[in-house]
């Protein structure tokens, strides 16, 4: 198939098409204006008034010219009589053109002429002078030389210092024009001209043409459809920009089957941490109602106690789980964040909300500090929940024993910061802050995937956690 | 008390175990193993509680038919998985939402909340301090006087909103855009003022506030 395109491909190519315009401007110059030319002079030949029959004795001059000079070779050394009657002989045979020869003494013998009078007025015969002095026999050949009327001399004895004088034809400017090559009217510069406007026409045609299919193709590319990938376009000729547009619907359909397989990879992993995470804590569900039975029996004090250490444990171990699926999930790259524009300060007051009445409990300090401007940042809220659940719930669990929990916004050179502190016994300090890992890490690439930066300063005293957006300066000038 | 509550768990041993102890709060329990005829047996119920993963018809497509059979009726969901898509798919129709492990208490304060707020609780008054509510008539008396405390539109839709959510903190974005339905802007200081007032009229001592609590630096709470 592909040899078969190829050699269509040639044929149609855009080069291949563009080398033709340019080969026939080419060919124009040496081919065509001749070609032109000749179809012109045929067309004229075949239009115009042919030249009357008995104007055909004189159409060739050259032939004219060597029977006049072997007329005048032939009359050397001849009578004046016999000149004049050999004169007349010529005359009969040629009647439309004028004739007559001087002798050596520079006198004018014998003049014939044609008897239609326009002939007789396009020759000037009157201007023939008598007795032939110098400038008149130079003023006379210089009017031969122009043709005004053509005339042919020729020496009697073909010499010139024969001195037996000389044989005149005159032919008339009527018949030679009959026979003059035509010259090039106005119509054919015009053929000319609209040659040349009709190449330009085509060559504009050619590249308006391309730019246009160009442009569609640019508008396809950009255009995004529904799943954030473009709609593939109709196909058009099969030239290169055809070939373009079957390759970048090539393309299109790829990045579609690709995406549908990266959704369906992602579903597959979600329903597998779905099922883990219902076979895990149905278990879990049976335990701690059982427990809830087991605490209404007449307990112990000890084993009220134990009782309700192994419902936080349970607790506990379901914020693990929790987190251990998503962690699966993040880590894999198959959650799909949908990052927007948000009011980070708003999402901490509701979070911090939910929270509250937990740290009341526990009689933690809360100090929440979020007035002021909104922050927005781009980001995906309910992901953005989690990182500040994921972070009040260490503080719960890991930093009890500092009793505070501190939500504050600070300004930095990057613009406005979200700053979490408690006042526990740090990250580092082994027994507390064990299992704080995995809630962390869950911060981490959750914050990576929403460009947002952590920056952790922990020590005896507490835990600060500081969360920027460093590209978010200029999010909130909108 | 006639209350009836819908149960659909495919797990016999948490279905009994909460059967049971809901049973022990007083509640009816029609208890089902699958989705299949749970809209049937939700005739008459107040509440729905299903469970996500089912054997046949999963927890969503069953509470999907029961809030198109019983618009009114609250559907809290228990679900077993973790993904956030699907806590939010599952509370696109249901009215809450818990975890499992879950402890019996929690289910049953959570019960509670939604049958009051969709008034299919008893109309018992609601004690507030030295307040009593009486939310089906839209009637707060003082308990010691029985003086009827009148509000305007505003401040009644405020108290009724704090009510619904009885006990949760809720911040200032939250009340404003329920009460107004439009979004709050920074600074706009016409729900403290509305508060200001509303306090006024419910606290014994406004400048040191009971009913309408303040927790700063997120909101305000009315606590039971």
């Amino acid at each position: 198939m592909s040899g078969r395109r190829s050699l269509g491909g040639r044929q149609q190519s855009l080069l291949s098409r563009y080398l033709l315009i340019i080969v026939a401007a080419l060919l124009f110059i040496p081919v065509g204006i001749p070609l032109t030319f000749a179809g012109y002079n045929l067309f004229n030949l075949q239009t115009a008034e042919k030249p009357p029959e008995e104007y055909k004795l004189y159409s060739n001059i050259t032939a004219l010219e060597e029977q006049w000079h072997q007329e005048a070779l032939s009359l050397s050394g001849q009578t004046p009589d016999a000149i004049d009657r050999r004169l007349e002989e010529l005359s009969g045979s040629y009647p439309l053109a004028a004739m007559f020869w001087v002798d050596g003494g520079g006198q004018t013998r014998q003049i014939h002429t044609p008897e239609d009078p326009q002939l007789q007025g396009q020759l000037g015969m009157d201007r023939i002078p008598a007795q032939w002095s110098a400038p008149e026999a130079i003023a006379f050949m210089k009017d031969a030389a122009r043709q005004e009327p053509l005339a042919i001399v020729a020496f009697i004895g073909d010499r010139a210092d024969a001195g037996e004088g000389f044989l005149v034809m005159q032919i008339p400017e009527k018949i030679t024009e009959a026979y003059r090559f035509q010259s090039l009217s106005s119509w054919y510069i015009l053929v000319l001209l609209i040659f040349f406007a009709l190449f330009v026409a085509v060559s504009w045609l050619f590249f308006t043409g391309i730019r246009r299919r160009l442009l569609r193709l640019q508008t396809a590319m950009s255009f995004t459809g529904g799943a954030g990938i473009p709609e593939p376009i109709a196909p058009g000729k099969a030239d290169e920009i055809g070939r373009l547009e079957e390759a970048f619907n090539h393309m299109v359909a790829e990045l579609t089957v690709s995406r549908r397989r990266e959704a369906e990879e992602e579903g597959l992993r979600k329903r597998l941490v779905a099922d883990l995470s219902h076979d895990l804590r149905t278990p879990l569900t049976v335990i701690r109602s059982h427990l809830h039975v087991l605490g209404k029996e007449g307990l112990s004090r000890r084993g009220q106690e134990s009782i309700l250490l192994m419902d936080e444990r349970i607790e506990s171990l379901s914020g693990l789980i929790d987190n251990l699926l998503s962690y699966n999930l993040l880590s894999s790259g198959r959650v799909t964040l949908n990052p927007e524009r948000k009011d980070v300060l708003r999402i901490l007051r509701e979070s911090a909300a939910a929270w509250y009445p937990l740290w009341e409990k526990d009689g933690f300090e809360v100090d929440i500090s979020l007035e002021g401007e909104p922050l927005y940042w781009i980001i995906d809220e309910s992901w953005f929940r989690r990182i500040l659940d994921n972070l009040f719930q260490n503080i719960v669990r890991h930093a009890r024993s500092g009793k505070y929990v501190g939500v504050r916004t600070v300004t930095r050179e990057a613009g406005r910061a979200v700053v979490i502190s408690d006042r526990g016994q740090g990250m580092d300090s082994t027994p507390e802050a064990a299992g704080a890992g995995l809630g962390l890490s869950i911060v981490d690439l959750l914050l990576n995937r929403m460009e947002l930066a952590r920056k952790t300063v922990s020590s005896q005293q507490g835990t600060s956690i500081e969360i920027t957006q460093p590209q978010a300066n200029n999010l909130n000038k909108i | 008390m006639g209350i009836t509550l819908l149960y659909v768990e495919d797990d016999r041993e948490i279905g009994s175990a909460v059967s049971a102890d809901l049973r022990e709060r007083k509640y009816a329990v029609r208890w089902q193993q699958s989705g299949e005829g749970a809209v049937e047996a939700a005739a008459g119920c107040q509440l729905a509680i299903l469970d996500v993963m089912l054997p046949g018809l999963d927890g969503f497509t069953v509470g999907q038919r029961l809030k198109r059979a019983y618009p009114e009726m609250p559907v809290l969901m228990l679900s077993a998985r973790t993904s956030i898509d699907d806590k939010l798919q599952g509370l696109e129709f249901a009215d809450d939402y818990l975890t499992k492990p879950f402890h019996p208490d929690e289910l049953a304060a959570r019960i509670e909340v939604l049958l009051r707020r969709t008034g299919a609780a008893e109309p018992a008054p609601l004690v507030l301090k030295h307040l009593v509510v009486y939310e089906g008539n839209n009637v707060i008396q003082e308990a010691a006087t029985g003086r009827e405390i009148l509000l305007t539109g505003k401040q009644f839709q405020i108290f009724t909103y704090m009510l619904r959510h009885l006990g949760q903190i809720l911040t200032k974005e939250q009340i404003y855009e329920a009460v107004w339905g439009e979004a709050y802007i920074e600074g706009d200081k016409t729900l403290m003022v509305h508060i200001r007032y509303l306090r006024e009229k419910l606290e014994l001592d406004p400048a040191a506030p009971e009913i309408i609590e303040t927790v700063r630096g997120i909101g305000y709470r009315v606590r039971a």
